[in-house]
């Protein structure tokens, strides 16, 4: 559901070197996105909570991009919301990464019955419309931040598995795998050592759209209101508050949609430059 | 072809059960309890709460819950709303129809959009191959809230006697109806026609570059059958996957879409229940919403094997 990219079989016409472009230019974007977040108090211009007289005005150099209904700075607001919208990200995902690996890698290295009781469970989670399943959970749990990381772990974490187990499946029975053991190497040993490195680039390659799809959910579940709990802005909630007045003030609208757009396109972009760098599913 | 139909439909089985299963403990997961919720309120007698666990059976152990919850849906019985007190079954279906509507035409356009700018963009090469991936590439990273709310922005700035909201039944005005719908439909399809649009291509490439397309075109045969009977045809296939796969995409991208225009269908009514926590409903709606996806991913499998000869399922 709510996955906004989803994996091209083949891509022809990549190159490392548009990949190696690509991949710059999405890390320039992440680290300037990071750069902001994290200094964001020092950098935001205004209080990101606190009420002024002066609402829904357009921009001016004090409000570079106006302020809210009830008169907070936009661009503050922006600034401070990114922070809670990137965290949840961040955390999320590599919950995810971290079980679809450990499923992953069990279920393919160890194969069998574990294969298939690992697989058939994902595939009852997979049957879920992402974002129904998502809203679900959430509005069973209460919406808060740890119960937001949770859930969307929870649903991206089968993708994570297929995308681990794949390759793990051909890897396993390759020549330096066997000599691991002939040498009386253990089982775990090749597992983590032997054949999870072979696997390493699909996987950053889903990791960096698993981000994008992310910032899609976590963003909308705010818009729909069951995002973090106020006063703490994040994009979602604003894009959402913002509507009620946004013809009187259509940046408080632009702005967090630009947030969300320029998030989701840097990873978007870091998935095809690492795609087309690494060489995954053009071979 | 039946037979692949019917080990299709038995596979559906287990995971059908499954995911009962998940819907069923999510809503036992509930924080405070759940005759309390039921109740609608925090303040109520001891004794009032004991008549309502016993009317909802639960002072019985956990798994007959779930099997008696079992047969009911077995039956058709998808539970009574908390808010209303009627079977949420019969709230759900005209609801269910409205956003078959929505989504049926957000993949129809889509799929036009996606079939044909990919078609462009792998037979015309050079500069709109160029253009076609520019926009994909932006387009995919503008969620489609963000693009109904832009929308509903630029028709407010620009168009404010258009009354975008004002949702039509189908049956009282069919065109007005299609109208109310055009918006809302073509801000659900542009995400998904990006995933149509990037698969087309790469299907159309890929077959473009096999001998037996060389083959067809040194024996004459003009650019316009190359493209109808060898390339469309075959590239077909993953197309079918693709826009199948897309369709929980698009569900769960209507509780958006019809949040924003007010348009009274699942996703709205979903919504609803979640800020009047009718938990009875979030956990019908969960429930059909995932029977709908896999009868779909049945639906390709079928469509797969009959587009493509090389697939069989003995």
């Amino acid at each position: 559901m709510a996955n906004v990219p989803i994996m091209v079989a083949s891509n022809p016409g990549g190159s490392a070197r548009r990949g190696r472009l690509l991949l710059f230019i999405g890390l320039a974007m992440l680290v300037s996105m990071l750069v902001v977040t994290i200094f964001g108090p020092q950098i935001a211009p205004h209080s990101a909570i606190a009420f002024s007289p002066d609402s829904l005005a357009g921009p001016s150099a004090e409000h570079w991009l106006g302020t809210d209904s009830i008169g907070r700075d936009v661009l503050s607001r922006l600034i401070i919301g990114g922070r809670t919208t990137l965290l949840i990200t961040f955390v999320a995902v590599s919950l995810a990464v971290a079980a679809g690996l450990v499923l992953g890698l069990t279920s393919g290295y160890v194969g069998g019955l574990t294969d298939e009781i690992i697989m058939r469970a994902l595939d009852v989670i997979f049957a879920f419309p992402v974002f129904l399943l998502a809203i679900a959970v959430v509005a069973a749990l209460g919406p808060t931040v740890p119960n937001l990381i949770l859930t969307i772990a929870i649903v991206y974490t089968p993708t994570m598995a297929r995308v681990v187990r794949g390759p793990v499946l051909s890897v396993k029975r390759w020549d330096h795998v066997e000599a691991a053991r002939s040498v009386g190497v253990g089982e775990f040993q090749i597992a983590t050592r032997h054949v999870l490195p072979m696997v390493i680039s699909p996987i950053l390659v889903q990791t960096s759209l698993t981000l994008a799809n992310t910032i899609f959910t976590v963003t909308a579940l705010s818009f729909l209101g069951i995002g973090p709990p106020p006063p703490d802005p994040n994009w979602g909630g604003m894009l959402s508050e913002a509507r009620q007045f946004m013809e009187l003030a259509p940046l408080t609208v632009i702005g967090p949609a630009t947030a969300i757009v320029f998030a989701t396109l840097t990873f978007i972009v870091l998935a095809n430059g690492l795609r087309e760098w690494l060489d995954v599913g053009n071979r | 072809m039946i037979r692949v139909v019917l080990v299709r439909l038995g596979w559906m089985l287990p995971i059908l059960l499954g995911v009962s299963l998940v819907a069923f403990t999510l809503m036992r997961a509930l924080p405070g309890d759940f005759a309390q919720a039921a109740a609608g309120t925090t303040d109520i007698s001891p004794e009032a709460l004991q008549t309502i666990r016993r009317e909802l059976g639960l002072d019985l152990p956990i798994w007959a819950q779930y099997l008696h919850w079992l047969g009911q849906l077995a039956v058709g019985d998808l539970g009574t709303s908390f808010v209303t007190d009627k079977p949420v079954w019969g709230e759900l279906l005209p609801r269910l129809a409205v956003t078959f509507e929505l989504t049926f035409l957000a993949g129809l356009m889509a799929m036009v959009l996606g079939v044909g700018s990919g078609l462009a963009s792998a037979r015309l090469r050079g500069r709109t191959d160029w253009v076609v991936r520019g926009i994909n590439g932006l387009w995919l990273a503008v969620p489609n809230f963000v693009v109904a709310t832009l929308i509903v922005l630029l028709a407010g700035l620009y168009f404010p006697e258009l009354g975008i909201f004002n949702y039509v039944p189908f049956f009282e005005d069919p065109i007005g109806n299609l109208g109310s719908m055009l918006l809302p439909a073509l801000s659900l399809a542009l995400a998904v026609s990006v995933t149509i649009s990037e698969n087309t291509r790469a299907a159309v490439l890929e077959v473009a570059s096999q001998d037996f397309v060389m083959v067809a075109r040194a024996k004459g045969l003009g650019a316009g059958a190359v493209l109808r009977d060898y390339l469309v045809r075959n590239a077909l296939t993953p197309v079918i996957t693709v826009t199948g796969l897309q369709l929980a995409q698009l569900l769960g991208g209507s509780i958006l879409i019809e949040t924003i225009f007010t348009i009274p269908g699942m996703g709205q009514y979903l919504f609803d229940s979640i800020t009047s926590r009718d938990y009875p409903v979030i956990q019908a709606i969960v429930l059909v919403a995932a029977v709908i996806v896999l009868l779909v991913n049945v639906l390709v499998d079928v469509a797969y094997a009959r587009a493509d000869a090389r697939v069989s399922y003995g």
